[in-house]
């Protein structure tokens, strides 16, 4: 090891007590940070898969559905045009499965009951966004299935539903006539959001067609096998729709998800504050470390000054010394955080978030991805805090350090 | 490593001088004068003995030549080349190279071991490891410190630690060992001994010693003897001590 390591080593131990507080200093200090990040980056995670399970990967539709300049039926899709845009997906790499879709509103009743829905015709058994996992009372819609209808927990309490009952869904047709259609409940599906279950019902997609009068769709959701092929995927697909002259737009899931973007933003924000908060924290309780310790070290640097050391060789010194604390107080800190990440983990944390149906399990995601900013966070906030005392060890005066006891 | 000099004597070749040298310190923007207008030469192999009373200037004088501290007026020069415009960085690499320092408090590094005092000026070199291993070896074997190379400066006693920092003063081979009160943190009997090994150094290695002390008894080492009072130096009585043998 060069000299310029391994005497800044073995000065770390002269004064061992004043060492380990400041290990201990910046270790706790990575510690939290790498604890709550593994927290925020599972509960993101978690929101993420929700998010996918909501959206697909991707939607392809007319700008206009998303603009909200128009609420008419304008913005459908045509079949033939659906149809190219589904031969456009074939050479999509990522691309598990797509599938059409046909939203609309309407007011679904139960004798005095009713309940405003919004209504998604699916594709039954297409494996895609057609809920068939997420039954949790009776059965998912099949291919074959007609005038049948799938609710969620949350609207089937409300409105006393069981699978095999009959309800009326009113909607509006694409002619802008009124249509009040039956509907055989076939099953009650779960989901992570309350209003989710209580607002969005499924149909089979050919009887949304046939109850709304068109032969049209409105999106084309799809689904890829991962998730950070999605932005990839989105501008791939959007060239070879531009170039197939179909005025589509793709959005990915988090563009969809405004309630994703806010949360997503409230996370970032609430990790930069933590982040900036260690950094303070470690900064100043390491440059008042730091700067006692290389005050007693005064003659000492008078001394090696005088052998000829140069000043630029007394920074490196001293400012390596604080490297190796950053170093082993980062890395301490990583083990503290992994420790205790197992521990909360271990402990089987649940909780119900607001507007969820089911409790959640808090989880501690920890990992090398959600290890590398605490650390350097640590490592940087040491290192700036040693670069005032190390730059005054090297601006001493021979004679002047050398006259300290 | 120096071989050892059968002859050594004054050539009369001054690699240390200093002219007309005068430092002034401003307390309470009074002037104080440390020293007033010193002039010094050092022929090599020379071993002189600059004595004189705390306060007198003796340690500032030691300075200004060891080129850590610039003078207000007058010059230095080491091997006949004036120091006093010469960077931080140059006079750096003068006392690296050229210059060996002992203190009064020793001055070793505590977190190294003996050997690794002794090796930093050759770190500072950048000799290579084997050679430095050699130098350093050779170097505890002549002050007799062998067997405590791996200790820490904290299980030596005073005595033993002054002769790991004459050690480091002289493993580069420099011209001149410049040692301030370099027994006085030690009893009679130990800086006798050190002043000894610092004597017998000077023989074998022909390297000139300036010692500055205020103990008389160190005097007696001299081949060289000067006095300095208040900031004034003054010759001693010019008695040039050489072993005629040598």
């Amino acid at each position: 090891m060069a000299v310029w390591w391994w005497i800044p080593l073995r000065s770390l131990w002269r004064n061992r007590r004043r060492t380990l507080l400041s290990i201990g200093i910046v270790a706790l200090g990575t510690a939290v940070s790498f604890f709550v990040l593994g927290f925020v980056e599972s509960s993101r995670r978690l929101i993420q898969e929700s998010t996918v399970a909501e959206y697909g990967n991707l939607q392809i539709a007319s700008p206009t559905l998303w603009s909200g300049a128009s609420d008419s039926y304008e913005r459908l899709i045509p079949p033939d045009a659906a149809a190219r845009v589904a031969a456009t997906l074939a050479d999509e790499p990522a691309l598990t499965g797509s599938t059409d879709q046909l939203q609309f509103s309407g007011l679904l009743a139960r004798g005095e009951r009713t309940q405003v829905v919004r209504a998604t015709g699916v594709v039954p058994g297409n494996g895609v966004l057609d809920f068939d996992d997420l039954v949790v009372n009776g059965r998912g819609l099949a291919p074959d299935d007609t005038a049948a209808i799938l609710v969620g927990r949350s609207l089937a309490e409300k409105l006393g539903l069981s699978p095999g009952d009959s309800i009326t869904l009113t909607l509006t047709t694409v002619d802008g006539a009124y249509n009040a259609s039956p509907f055989a409940v076939a099953g009650v599906y779960r989901f992570t959001s309350e209003s989710f279950e209580q607002q969005v019902v499924f149909v089979p997609l050919g009887y949304a067609q046939r109850v709304l009068h068109t032969e049209g769709v409105d999106r084309v959701i799809v689904s890829l096998s991962r998730l950070d092929a999605t932005d990839p995927a989105r501008e791939r697909l959007q060239s070879t729709l531009r170039a197939a002259g179909l005025p589509y737009d793709v959005k990915t899931w988090d563009e969809l998800s405004p309630y994703y973007r806010q949360l997503s933003s409230y996370f970032d924000a609430l990790f930069g504050f933590l982040t900036l908060a260690v950094f303070v924290l470690v900064f100043f309780i390491i440059l008042q470390v730091l700067t006692l310790a290389f005050l007693e070290r005064t003659r000492e640097i008078g001394t090696i000054r005088a052998l000829g050391t140069t000043r630029a060789q007394v920074f490196r010194l001293f400012f390596a010394e604080s490297a190796w604390l950053a170093v082993i107080g980062s890395a301490a800190g990583i083990a503290v955080g992994l420790l205790l990440g197992a521990i909360f983990n271990a402990a089987g944390i649940e909780w119900r978030p607001p507007g969820t149906v089911e409790p959640v399990r808090l989880v501690v995601q920890q990992g090398l991805a959600t290890a590398a900013i605490p650390f350097v966070v640590s490592v940087a906030a040491t290192l700036l805090s040693a670069l005032f005392p190390s730059l005054e060890a090297a601006r001493l005066r021979v004679v002047d350090a050398l006259r300290v006891d | 490593m120096h071989e050892p000099s059968r002859f050594c004597h004054f050539r009369g070749e001054r690699f240390l001088e200093a002219t007309h040298l005068t430092k002034v310190y401003r307390v309470g923007g009074e002037p104080v004068y440390a020293l007033r207008d010193v002039q010094f030469a050092a022929p090599q192999g020379d071993f002189v003995v600059i004595n004189g009373p705390s306060g007198s200037g003796k340690t500032t004088l030691l300075n200004l030549i060891a080129v850590i501290d610039r003078p207000t007026s007058g010059e230095v020069y080491i091997e006949g080349t004036p120091t006093s415009q010469q960077s931080e960085g140059q006079l750096a690499a003068l006392r690296k190279t050229k210059i060996g320092l002992v203190f009064q408090s020793f001055n070793l590094i505590p977190v190294l071991t003996a050997a690794e005092n002794v090796e930093y000026p050759l770190l500072l070199q950048q000799v290579t490891r084997p050679e430095r291993r050699a130098r350093v070896e050779a170097m505890l074997e002549e002050v007799g410190l062998s067997t405590l190379a791996r200790r820490r400066p904290n299980a030596l006693s005073g005595g033993q630690r002054q002769r790991v920092a004459i050690a480091r003063a002289l493993v580069t081979g420099p011209k001149v060992v410049l040692a301030d009160e370099p027994t006085a943190n030690l009893d009679s009997e130990t800086g006798g001994a050190v002043m000894d090994l610092m004597r017998r150094l000077n023989e074998e290695h022909c390297v000139t010693f300036v010692v500055v002390t205020h103990d008389p008894a160190v005097s007696k080492y001299a081949k060289r003897r000067v006095r300095i009072l208040d900031g004034r130096l003054e010759e001693g009585d010019g008695r040039v001590v050489v072993d005629p043998a040598s």
